[in-house]
């Protein structure tokens, strides 16, 4: 799910970065509020390489696979890091593989990064917003909404900006109906991501709970 | 990965590997976006014989294009084999149910000659500049000091952890991991499970290596104010030559808008 080089307008890709610019100092002047910023660099840098490759994880579904994003998980566990640790991960991807792109880094980085910090604040309103709910229920809703809703959004982003910026004589009519049709598809992706991000942020709840400290 | 030969040909000669590495970077990422903004069929030729021009000068063999450019490359024909099929009202030919379009066919060949072009340009400063100098090179020209060492430390450990991740997947599959017969279009639970707990198990074997590297960073004076440098310095004063590789393709970057804006009219 990334836009490649070619298939959006320089415009495009200038807000992009744009919005990716101020995403990244909002997120690094919440990181530099930390009491020990340099402390948390290490942790985040290895946990951001682990995620780039805990990526090629892939779910079987006979006959083909599913690919995970792990866009809501990133923002679970890593927090204000979530959003530079995914404009890494694609700068990476988009030198080693070829996968994205240089032009398109700052949108892709937005379209994936700010439903992670989303993620974020739905996983720590937990405690506030779910005390009707018992531990560890309340960990796996509110995990599964950040995965589910990472992705969701993520998808949604993804989708109209393919399809409201690449053919230019397609009517209104046929566009609306292709981003439907399309976000439909997406809904099984997308829970599949949240249950996944459940029985991981419930693993880590019970053997590493300081990873979920965000 | 396949990241294993991403500085295979930076060690190269030729007039490009002996760019400033800061105005190769900015001269480069100008001309991709230029590239962006082509929307004129007419302007894709020069934008690919440009491309093909600076490919030529930096030496690096075709094969590593080739093999580069395979995997974008079928990403990219998946998003855009329906367009000449679909898009537009003048025909140009029809085979049964299959209908050619000519406004499908000209949004493909201006994606295909976008996205060929900017990815070529990708390679060239990939492929002619260390990834550490690179990274010099931005944080020379501003980026944040947390952006610039996480890129570096996770650069650093990223090959260490899919070699800990290919480990884990082969232990899993001697002990009988994805050995059972799935049922179509099914997920299996049980399996997931377990995906999602080998997952977890890399999160933690990572956080607990990073608390390692941090102590051992802090004992070499990490977080007292300095800086890390790695790799060739980017500061080096740029050659006559550089400046004028860099003049020549800025040029060209703000002839190609041009040369767009006047088209449009």
């Amino acid at each position: 799910m990334h836009i490649p080089d070619g298939i959006l307008p320089a415009q495009v890709c200038a807000a992009g970065y744009a919005i990716t610019g101020v995403a990244t100092w909002y997120s690094l002047r919440q990181i530099n509020r930390k009491p020990d910023p340099a402390a948390e660099i290490p942790k985040a840098s290895l946990l951001t390489a682990a995620f780039f490759v805990a990526s090629s994880i892939y779910i079987p579904v006979p006959p083909a696979s599913v690919h995970l994003i792990l866009n809501g998980l990133l923002g679970v566990v890593l927090g204000y890091f979530a959003f530079p640790a995914i404009l890494i991960g694609l700068f990476f991807q988009a030198l080693v593989i070829g996968h994205g792109g240089i032009t398109t880094l700052g949108i892709n980085a937005a379209m994936m990064g700010i439903p992670a910090l989303l993620a974020y604040h739905i996983f720590q309103s937990r405690n506030a917003v779910g005390k009707m709910l018992k531990e560890p229920t309340r960990t796996g809703v509110f995990s599964f909404l950040g995965g589910a809703l990472g992705l969701g959004i993520a998808a949604l982003i993804f989708l109209a900006l393919i399809i409201f910026n690449i053919p230019a004589e397609l009517n209104a009519g046929a566009e609306q109906a292709a981003v439907l049709t399309l976000s439909v598809g997406h809904i099984p992706l997308a829970i599949i991501e949240g249950i996944f991000t459940t029985m991981l942020v419930l693993f880590l709840r019970r053997v590493k709970p300081e990873l979920l400290e965000g | 990965m396949g990241a294993a030969n991403l500085d295979t040909y930076v060690h190269r000669e030729s007039v490009i590997h002996r760019w400033s590495p800061r105005l190769k970077l900015v001269s480069l990422v100008a001309l991709m976006f230029a590239f962006a903004m082509v929307r004129q069929l007419t302007l894709v030729p020069w934008m690919l014989a440009l491309a093909a021009t600076l490919y030529g000068l930096s030496g690096l063999p075709v094969s590593f294009l080739r093999q580069r450019l395979s995997y974008p490359g079928l990403f990219i024909l998946s998003l855009v084999v329906v367009l000449p099929l679909t898009v537009g009202d003048t025909v140009l030919g029809q085979w049964g149910w299959l209908t050619l379009r000519q406004e499908g066919l000209q949004a493909t060949l201006l994606i295909v000659g976008r996205f060929l072009s900017i990815l070529t340009l990708g390679f060239i400063l990939l492929g002619t500049t260390p990834f550490l100098t690179l990274l010099n090179a931005m944080r020379s020209l501003g980026l944040p000091t947390i952006l610039a060492d996480m890129t570096l430390l996770s650069y650093r450990y990223l090959f260490e952890i899919a070699t800990m991740l290919a480990t884990m997947q082969q232990a899993m599959r001697l002990r009988g991991f994805g050995q059972r017969r799935q049922r179509w279009l099914r997920i299996n639970g049980q399996v997931m499970q377990q995906l999602a707990m080998l997952a977890g198990n890399l999160l933690i074997r990572s956080y607990e290596q990073s608390d390692r590297v941090y102590r051992a960073m802090r004992l070499r004076g990490y977080g007292y104010g300095g800086k890390i440098v790695v790799g060739q310095s980017a500061a080096a004063q740029p050659s006559t030559l550089s400046w004028m590789l860099a003049a020549a393709v800025l040029t060209a970057a703000v002839s190609l808008v041009i040369a767009e804006g006047l088209l449009r009219l």
